[in-house]
């Protein structure tokens, strides 16, 4: 009887021991980043530094823990009560309605801060991270915007000296490069690929830039109506029709495989700089790519406009220390910081003097690829300011996989279909 | 008789304590939870039965409902049929019978993430090694995860491989209870090997095929991690299963009172399905 | 003759269906990425670099710490409050018994998918979010193993019960000191049924954890690999699944027998 009291006692001593409850206290902050692998390394540098200079406010860190996508993880954690006390991957579209139900400290609130964001952004900027009841509820930070990556090798070798810009030349291109693949009358190689899962953000990078670009920025939904039944929107959808019927997009998700890109399988993609990261560390010998603008169904005189993914930086109301938070976010931006974080993830600050600080400019001589990228930010649009976005693009997304994948309906009737569904959504 | 007329009743307290806890109290509040609307962060709001009415004009969920009871007429039968196979040849005295069985019995405790994992470029549409064998064969490419019509049929493919092994034993108990004499009489009149498979084995086993049936209709209900991993419901929602869209609405959109309501909804189809078929064995034995 | 080939023929060409591709996850784990496209048998090249990569990546070594961890104390839980249960089931009267034993019958019957929801919020509420105890407590009881300990413990001889009694041994000291020595198979079989249920579970710690140091195995397994986080590389995401399924295969080589018998004695409750 003795020994299994013994043994009782020490289960719970160790489920003790190792169960800590959400309420103890505790003297550090805490502070989720992205899990982006370079992002990672950059955050974990400047948090080791912040630690060795503040031995009395240190900073906890680690990636946000994963899901099928971060937005959902966050607002898991919002329900648990589980928040960071500071979370650098917010998603533009969801802070409108986190600050309405009162889980982010207004940052404009604390000391410092508009002195720093007016210094740092310009005034449309700030005018877009700007809530409706007058407060600013995080730091826009960074942008990624999306391009296509080409490998240079396989558009050489159908003569394409420069990459397609319209939607005639990327059939043509895309033709001539599965003639030139076919092995016993099989598509081995795809011209690009688009990720297939019906996910609502998987739309972001796909269907909603090349929207942009076709529509020079027109919003999806305004004044909660939608606004999308459009001929840009009908255009983009063909475009990307015809991609599926002719195979030159593959309808496989690719993505389970290996990387598809630097075994060359497929020959471009739509994607952002972080990818750069990525294909120098992983890239075969001899492997060479560029990027290119978004491809649209004209010539263009200036660069089109495409999604940015904008992810800012938001201190959520558990925190005990707003302002401890804001300093290290502070420290987090700082422009010597912000190179470092050029430097290491390939991901753009945003801010106005990106191009026109020398503190930058070796950097940019030096990533020709990431000037490219910079240039790109002066002509780009994050998400508009409403509410149900993720059952917009949900909805758009099943449109999109009815008509543009798998091709049982027609790209009119399925966005004729779509834009009655969003606006009842909105009439609700 | 004995001092501790109370000792019993502490024995079952944590029974009682965990069934308040953990089953009287959820389902009590989730049968509660479908008549509000609630997205957890702001406050409840009553909405009546609009939660049910919407699940009746839910297309969506209508088609994860049938979707889910087209995997069980695939994955039933098919495992039926391989687990029978397999027992009744398991069955003839042969060597290393205990070698097989254990073969067979590998993909069952293996986890199904690692599972389906595996699967998923077993599957692959151009590079995956299924095509590849099917090509070099000569046969053409199979769209087991892209095709509509495919997919559900793939992914129960893949459960019936993973679970049959169970079922093979399962069937190998319920063979040894045949007696030797029905066979041996069968003999000497002279029946083949598939006629007494037919006319005596499978009449004995009975029991043991409806208690696999009701075991893998319980199993193919709760169809999740397989299409999460592998087609996330695509392709055109044709793998979306009943508690993968339940999933989505409560922990996807936080849309808790519809998704409680979607639970309430399917866990009595199943108890409904389960007790038809507990009431048809009782018929029969 | 002819007949016994054709069978082993059969057993051999199904033995191979049901464990080659476990090989071929193995191989290809320890294949460099490059080569996993052409793999069919024997790997061109050598390296565990897909395990030194997922190792750098993900807290794989914590995770398994947490699954035995969970695993472990649930197979306690439900080995000690199962016996005392069932023993108190199967031999002891007192009011209320037959009403409790069709109590845990019924709960056998309710389906998860119904409890799932309000258990989250209930979770939520008792701030068990992200600890051991959401993982953990809402298992420690399990009726299936109340029912196969009353089972076995009906056919103990009474003789046994009453010897003890004599000795003056209270209800505790009878059940762990005297009925669970005579009771090794039921024991091994519950706990292997059990350890194995809950090593594989996914869903529940799915919704419930979401900090990555408490992550299970298999929830860390099916984050990473359906994340972003394996940068594409086939090799690692396969490793990472390898890795989860070894611990439960190399147990199953130990008690194999074990394994087989708990599985039908689940499949029998029916």
């Amino acid at each position: 009887m003795r020994k299994i009291k013994k043994i009782l006692s020490a289960i719970l001593l160790l489920s003790l021991t190792f169960c800590t409850g959400g309420n103890s206290k505790r003297n550090y902050l805490t502070y989720w980043s992205s899990n982006n692998t370079y992002e990672i390394e950059f955050a974990r540098k400047m948090v080791a530094e912040w630690n060795a200079a503040h031995p009395n406010e240190k900073v906890k860190f680690q990636p946000v823990p994963e899901g099928q996508s971060s937005e959902e993880v966050v607002l898991a954690a919002i329900v648990g009560k589980t928040t960071p006390d500071i979370y650098s991957n917010m998603w533009q579209g969801d802070v409108e309605a986190y600050a309405k139900a009162k889980i982010l400290v207004a940052l404009d609130t604390l000391k410092g801060f508009k002195d720093f964001i007016y210094s740092r952004c310009d005034s449309s900027t700030i005018k877009e991270v700007t809530a409706a009841d007058g407060h600013i509820y995080q730091v826009p930070w960074k942008v990624n915007p999306i391009m296509m990556i080409y490998n240079k090798k396989l558009l050489d070798g159908i003569g394409f000296k420069n990459p397609p810009t319209t939607y005639k030349e990327f059939f043509t291109a895309a033709e001539r490069f599965q003639k030139q693949n076919l092995v016993n009358g099989r598509v081995t190689k795809w011209f690009g690929y688009a990720e297939i899962l019906p996910t609502w953000w998987q739309r972001l990078f796909d269907f909603y830039p090349l929207y942009l670009a076709e529509s020079g920025g027109m919003p999806l939904v305004k004044n909660n109506k939608a606004v999308f039944n459009n001929k840009y929107a009908l255009r983009v959808f063909n475009f990307l029709r015809t991609l599926y019927v002719h195979d030159y997009f593959p309808k496989e998700r690719l993505s389970a495989r290996q990387d598809v890109f630097l075994s060359s399988v497929i020959a471009t993609r739509f994607t952002g700089p972080w990818d750069i990261a990525h294909t120098e560390k992983f890239k075969p010998k001899g492997f060479k790519y560029d990027f290119a603008p978004l491809p649209t169904s004209g010539k263009k005189s200036e660069l089109p406009i495409t999604y940015c993914d904008p992810k800012n930086i938001v201190i959520f109301n558990t925190c005990k220390n707003p302002q401890a938070a804001w300093e290290f976010i502070k420290f987090y931006l700082s422009e010597k910081n912000e190179l470092k974080f050029l430097e290491i993830t390939n991901q753009l600050p945003r801010r106005k003097d990106l191009l026109s600080n020398p503190l930058f400019e070796d950097y940019f001589n030096k990533n020709p690829m990431m000037k490219k990228f910079a240039r790109q930010t002066l002509h780009i649009k994050g998400i508009d300011q409403a509410l149900y976005l993720k059952e917009v693009f949900d909805i758009i997304s099943q449109a999109y996989e009815e008509s543009v994948v798998y091709r049982v309906r027609t790209p009119k009737a399925a966005l004729d279909d779509a834009e009655k569904q969003v606006n009842l959504l909105y009439s609700k | 008789m004995r001092k501790g007329k109370l000792t019993p009743y502490l024995l079952v307290s944590p029974y009682i304590v965990h069934f308040l806890v953990f089953v009287v109290f959820p389902v009590a509040f989730s049968i509660l939870l479908t008549f509000f609307k609630w997205d957890i962060i702001s406050e409840m709001k009553f909405s009546g039965f609009a939660n049910y009415r919407r699940l009746f004009a839910d297309r969506l969920f209508w088609k994860a409902l049938v979707n889910t009871l087209y995997f069980l007429s695939i994955h039933i039968p098919l495992e039926l049929v391989v687990s029978l196979f397999l027992a009744e040849i398991l069955n003839q005295k042969l060597k290393f019978q205990g070698l097989f069985r254990a073969l067979f019995f590998l993909p069952v405790i293996v986890s199904g993430v690692a599972v389906t994992i595996l699967w998923q470029q077993l599957y692959g549409y151009n590079a995956g090694l299924l095509n590849k064998f099917l090509m070099y064969i000569g046969l053409g490419k199979v769209g087991w995860l892209i095709d509509t019509k495919m997919a559900m049929p793939s992914i129960a493919i893949m459960a019936t491989w993973k679970n049959v092994g169970l079922y093979i034993i399962l069937f190998l108990v319920g063979l040894q209870t045949v007696p030797k004499q029905y066979y041996e009489a069968a003999e000497l009149e002279g029946a083949s090997h598939w006629q007494k498979f037919f006319k005596i084995t499978l009449p004995l086993i009975n029991p043991t095929i409806i208690m696999v049936v009701i075991l893998s209709t319980i199993g193919g209900f709760s169809l999740f991690i397989e299409p999460y991993i592998m087609t996330g419901g695509g392709p055109l929602n044709s793998t979306l299963s009943a508690l993968l869209y339940i999933y989505k609405q409560g922990f996807f959109y936080y849309h808790m009172g519809y998704a409680s309501a979607l639970g309430i909804f399917f866990a009595l189809l199943i108890m409904a399905v389960v007790i038809i078929q507990r009431k048809y064995i009782e018929k029969r034995t | 003759m002819i007949k016994k080939t054709i069978f082993y023929f059969i057993l051999i060409v199904s033995a191979i269906v049901f464990t080659y591709p476990f090989l071929w996850m193995f191989l290809a784990s320890i294949s460099p990425d490059k080569a996993i496209g052409n793999l069919v048998l024997l790997p061109s090249q050598v390296t565990l670099d897909n395990y030194r990569q997922m190792i750098a990546k993900i807290p794989i070594w914590r995770a398994l710490l947490n699954s035995v961890i969970v695993s472990g104390l649930i197979t306690t839980g439900v080995l000690v409050f199962g016996s005392m249960i069932g023993y108190a089931l199967a031999r002891l009267e007192f009011k209320g018994r037959n009403l409790i034993f069709y109590l845990i019958i019924f709960t056998m019957t309710i389906p998860f998918q119904i409890t799932l929801i309000p258990q989250y919020i209930l979770m939520v509420k008792l701030n068990w979010t992200d600890t051991y105890y959401a993982l953990i407590v809402p298992y420690l009881i399990n009726a299936l193993g109340i029912i196969m300990f009353r089972q076995y413990f009906l056919s103990l001889p009474q003789s046994l019960i009453d010897a003890a009694r004599i000795d003056g041994c209270g209800e505790l000291r009878i059940i762990f000191r005297i009925i669970w020595p005579n009771s090794v198979p039921v024991i091994l079989t519950v706990a292997i049924l059990t350890f194995m249920t809950s090593w594989n579970e996914v869903l529940w710690p799915l919704i419930v954890i979401r900090k990555e140091s408490l992550m299970t195995l298999p929830q860390l397994v099916t984050l990473f690999v359906v994340g972003g986080r394996a940068e594409s590389q086939l090799g690692v995401k396969l490793a990472s699944s390898v890795f989860l399924a070894t611990p439960i295969v190399i147990a199953y080589a130990f008690f194999q027998k074990y394994f087989i018998n708990s599985m039908v004695s689940t499949g029998q409750k029916e």
